[in-house]
């Protein structure tokens, strides 16, 4: 798989160019077009993940994450991927790193790419909230995106970042949620709620912007719902 | 043959590709037809004369029903155009040719580029989650359009499939249908809904976003009413 990444870093545009049959896995939404020859089946997060019955329980369960996997025709094909939100979108490749990245980031990969959902750390932390983890290994390329620009972080000791400002983090960091004052009162008087600690040596992704926060700006400014 | 050096006037698209601002120039006793509501300046030379093109469908199409006409008049003028989001511009010339756009992508044309509302059909039109109408552009001269997100071209030689709400514009000349894009699981969680195949020679722009999942996006923010009964 080719990626050329269009539109940075405002309207970007992912174009997979893929070879005679090749695989294209993608989250769901993401096509915006593609050669006609490309074939989609969908599924959840495995592609092995059952009938329409086993995905609906998954949804109703608010497990869901559906992925379409495009498979070009004998020819080769492509297909090319965009976002809701304005921002950027960046290639990665894994050679058997561990990468975890925050669902809603999270745009393609190719077929060596294996997309784990059922990583449990943040999970409890962070129930209530909208976030979800994925953790993305084995061997290939895949294609994030973010709500603004995406800027890496090296960490070499310890580096503090907003859970709403995290695309993705190398697995060798730990991590741990604190508070992002020493107090409860101003932790949330600061607006900053949670943030995530890691120590270590690794790298993490972090964005510009922070999708919630630009939510709520704008939302009481909108007409009430019923 | 469409072409796209080609143009009847000078003009910069500027701030390209996220803040996309036209600016023309309008020789002396020349004339440009505009998108109501989109001219963001202009000098003193230009008058304004508003005309209801395309009759009361325009209504219907999502587009306000009125096509300014710019005419300069005094000597050679200058406007700068706004489209009312941020986003791409492309820029065509026509050789009577003949351009279908989406509803709200018509930025402003040449005089001699007539532009009507074309039903789509019932099936199409509201399968495809757009608006029923197209605009048919035809004739000869320039033809500005504009998106919100970026503007992809693609060449269609055989067949090519766009999720229905991206498309931008397209070539006559090349047939299209709305449908399915997998199996029935796909229909109901690929999130892709329904897709337009078109089949032919020609090109189809399609832009990078979307504002009604931008909408989506904030409703939940959105504060809920109190009812007080």
């Amino acid at each position: 798989m080719k990626v050329e990444i269009l539109h940075r870093p405002t309207n970007s545009a992912a174009k997979c160019i893929l070879g005679p049959n090749e695989e294209v896995t993608a989250e769901a939404g993401a096509m915006i077009a593609m050669s006609a020859d490309t074939s989609i089946t969908t599924s959840t997060y495995k592609k092995e993940g059952g009938g329409v019955l086993k995905a609906l329980k998954r949804m109703l369960a608010g497990e869901s994450f559906f992925l379409n996997h495009f498979q070009a025709g004998p020819r080769g094909g492509e297909v090319y991927l965009a976002t809701t939100l304005l921002g950027d979108m960046m290639e990665f490749e894994t050679r058997g790193e561990t990468l975890i990245v925050q669902a809603g980031s999270y745009v393609a990969s190719e077929k060596g790419v294996n997309i784990d959902v059922g990583w449990q750390g943040f999970k409890n932390l962070f129930s209530g909230e909208s976030l979800f983890w994925l953790k993305i290994s084995g061997q290939g390329k895949f294609i994030l995106s973010s709500f603004g620009m995406i800027y890496p972080v090296e960490v070499n000791g310890a580096y503090v970042v907003d859970t709403g400002h995290i695309v993705a983090f190398e697995e060798t960091l730990n991590f741990t949620i604190a508070k992002s004052a020493k107090g409860w009162i101003s932790s949330f008087l600061s607006g900053e709620g949670l943030v995530c600690k890691f120590e270590g040596k690794g790298r993490i992704y972090c964005q510009s912007h922070n999708p919630n926060s630009f939510g709520y700006k704008l939302g009481p400014h909108l007409r009430p719902r019923r | 043959m469409i072409e796209k050096e080609k143009s009847d006037y000078t003009y910069k698209i500027l701030f390209k590709p996220d803040f996309g601002f036209l600016n023309v120039q309008i020789p002396a006793g020349k004339t440009l037809k505009v998108e109501a509501s989109s001219m963001a300046s202009m000098d003193t030379n230009i008058s304004m004369k508003t005309k209801m093109k395309g009759g009361l469908s325009r209504l219907l199409t999502g587009e306000s029903i009125f096509i300014n006409e710019f005419t300069a008049e005094n000597g050679d003028g200058e406007i700068n155009i706004a489209p009312g989001s941020p986003g791409d511009i492309e820029h065509l010339y026509l050789n009577g040719d003949i351009i279908y756009l989406q509803g709200s992508a018509f930025l402003a044309s040449g005089v001699n580029v007539t532009t009507e509302s074309k039903f789509q059909g019932l099936i199409k039109g509201f399968f495809s989650g757009q608006s029923m109408f197209l605009i048919k552009c035809s004739g000869t001269g320039d033809l500005w359009f504009n998106s919100y997100g970026g503007i992809i071209e693609i060449d269609v030689k055989g067949d090519y499939v766009v999720d229905t709400g991206y498309i931008l514009a397209f070539t006559e000349g090349l047939n299209y249908e709305v449908t399915k894009v997998g199996g029935y699981k796909s229909l109901f969680f690929s999130g892709e809904g329904l897709v337009c195949r078109f089949q032919g020679q020609g090109k189809v722009w399609i832009q990078t976003r979307q504002i009604p999942p931008f909408a989506s996006f904030l409703y939940p923010f959105r504060p809920v009413e109190r009812t007080n009964d």
